[in-house]
């Protein structure tokens, strides 16, 4: 039979709350520690999670379920962590740029990034330069993600960026963009630390930006 | 011998690539596709083969005598009646008339009438009139006519159709609605496919070609695979499934068609149930990447296309139209590639028909 480890992480790449919520709380009872809970089954499992959509074989709805499976697990968590350790890998302020009104895209990345292990405030759409750098400020998150839609408010991503540069935080903070007219080399010419064309690979990229950090 | 070879991008634009960069580019592609849908890249005399088609001088390709195939037309008059954004011509003219024009000035081997709009839900409340249209076309005709939709599944979520849109709830992590909206959507679609197919069958429609299938994912093939066995089963009409896609995306993720997952087949794994559903013709779309060189896309195309072909039961006619099979993405094609296109996959593809 496999070890709990085993178990978990694999009922998280298949979705399976229940099981994750049961596992997580046998393995809190027995004392084992969080960390080493979430670092060795529930990343890990979402580590397959990604990988997998990335080569076709899971889709949108299975990695929703994986990351709500993880999600449901972090919350026992939690509690047991000691004060001020993160539940995860940090924190992602996400939003849609001021003027654009589209937020499905950005709302999926923003799930996944939480099934990633990331604590995501999601401040919404048309969220203007102000605000994003306000959010900075009260959240210290380690990575700023930026969507748009429309081709006319990617300007408000670079007015951001230069937002956060007059405030003192852009060496603070990793700045991801991203939103069908985004490319990489868009992202790269605005200042951006990183950017990835759909939402597996903005959880990659994120992961690879605190790698990096 | 020219030093380059004039050729162009998936986005249309034109390019001159070097003898190493053209072989580089083929082989990468092929390789690429491969790896994807873990099937066979294709050997180095395809390869060369390859290569000699795009360093050949002369702007318009066409295959060796002996190799021609089938050419059919979806859309058919539409192309010539349609406007750009249908990738049409514009011309004032009726569909009867179009059909002739296909058939007589064009040398098409077959082709299909459809609707202006062409998706079965917006055909269905007009199918008496489409059934005229079939009829006296059938009259005028000597080549084999299908009639040709595409099952087009977004049509009926919100605001087109009836049902919650998956898209909507997806993100807000209602999962389970989103997948329950999507087999309402399938179980209407399916209807709809039979409605208007078993209506063609009436007027002596010769074919059905259900196109770009699974545009809207795994619950939108499951609808046309059941469509297909139904009219299999209990027609004589002749059926061809095009396909939308060389990845089915897992919109719903768990449907499968008698025990086969749906999500996540390539071309060569659609063509499996296809065949088992029934069907008669398959016509595999393989995306054109636009940053990338026709020759990349070609080779990509031609190592999926020649898996299909070889494990087929039933005859292959390769897709080939703007952002497919190599195709540039641009609304007017550029013949020096197109021909390139449909020599390769016919040639090196092993392709039936395009």
């Amino acid at each position: 039979m496999p070890d709990q480890f085993t178990q978990l992480r694999e009922v998280v790449i298949i979705g399976d709350g229940e099981a994750a919520k049961r596992l997580t709380a046998e393995m809190l009872e027995v004392g084992v520690a969080p960390r080493e809970i979430l670092e060795a089954a529930l990343l890990p499992g979402m580590d397959v999670v990604g990988a997998r959509m990335r080569s076709g074989e899971c889709f949108i709805p299975e990695v929703l379920l994986s990351a709500r499976t993880m999600q449901g697990a972090l919350e026992l968590l939690k509690p047991h962590l000691a004060e001020g350790e993160s539940a995860g890998l940090g924190t992602v302020v996400i939003g849609t740029v001021e003027g654009d009104l589209h937020d499905i895209g950005k709302n999926l990345v923003a799930m996944m990034l939480e099934g990633a292990g990331f604590g995501v405030v999601n401040l919404g759409t048309s969220v203007t330069p102000e605000r994003f750098v306000a959010a900075v400020k009260e959240h210290r998150p380690v990575i700023l993600g930026m969507s748009a839609l429309l081709t006319t408010t990617l300007p408000k991503m670079r007015e951001t960026i230069g937002a956060l540069r007059e405030a003192g935080l852009r060496d603070s903070v990793k700045v991801m963009a991203g939103g069908a007219p985004v490319t990489l080399s868009y992202a790269e010419e605005l200042g951006a630390d990183g950017y990835s064309a759909n939402a597996a690979m903005a959880v990659e990229t994120a992961k690879g930006l605190i790698r990096k950090a | 011998m020219t030093a380059t070879i004039r050729t162009r991008m998936g986005d249309g634009h034109a390019v001159a690539l070097s003898r190493d960069d053209l072989r580089r580019d083929l082989v990468d592609g092929s390789q690429e596709a491969a790896r994807r849908a873990k099937i066979p890249v294709l050997d180095g005399a395809d390869i060369d083969h390859l290569a000699e088609i795009f360093a050949y001088p002369g702007r318009i390709a066409g295959v060796e005598p002996g190799h021609e195939v089938v050419l059919t037309k979806d859309g058919c008059a539409n192309t010539l009646y349609g406007g750009q954004m249908s990738s049409g011509v514009g011309i004032p003219l009726a569909r009867e008339q179009g059909v002739r024009l296909m058939e007589r000035a064009f040398g098409f081997d077959t082709m299909e009438i459809g609707h202006p709009d062409y998706s079965f839900k917006p055909a269905k409340p007009l199918v008496a009139l489409e059934q005229l249209c079939m009829a006296q076309a059938q009259l005028d005709c000597v080549v084999p006519l299908f009639y040709g939709a595409m099952p087009n599944m977004g049509l009926y979520f919100r605001p087109d159709g009836p049902f919650a849109n998956p898209a909507d709830l997806l993100p807000d992590g209602r999962i389970e609605e989103a997948r329950a909206a999507q087999l309402e959507a399938a179980a209407r679609l399916r209807d709809d496919i039979l409605y208007v197919s078993r209506a063609m069958d009436e007027v002596g429609a010769d074919g059905i070609d259900i196109d770009t299938t699974a545009s809207a994912g795994d619950a939108e093939f499951l609808a046309t695979l059941q469509a297909v066995e139904e009219l299999a089963t209990h027609t004589d009409l002749a059926i061809e499934v095009g396909m939308a896609t060389e990845l089915v995306l897992g919109f719903h993720g768990e449907l499968d068609y008698k025990g086969r997952r749906l999500a996540g087949l390539w071309p060569h794994q659609q063509l499996a149930v296809v065949e088992q559903a029934g069907a008669h013709l398959f016509g595999p779309a393989i995306t054109t990447k636009t940053n990338k060189s026709v020759p990349w896309n070609v080779a990509r195309a031609c190592t999926f296309v020649k898996e299909c072909s070889r494990v087929a039961e039933i005859p292959i006619h390769a897709n080939v139209g703007m952002g497919v099979g190599g195709v540039p993405t641009v609304e007017v094609q550029p013949n020096d590639v197109v021909t390139r296109v449909g020599v390769a996959l016919v040639e090196i593809g092993r392709a039936d028909g395009l």
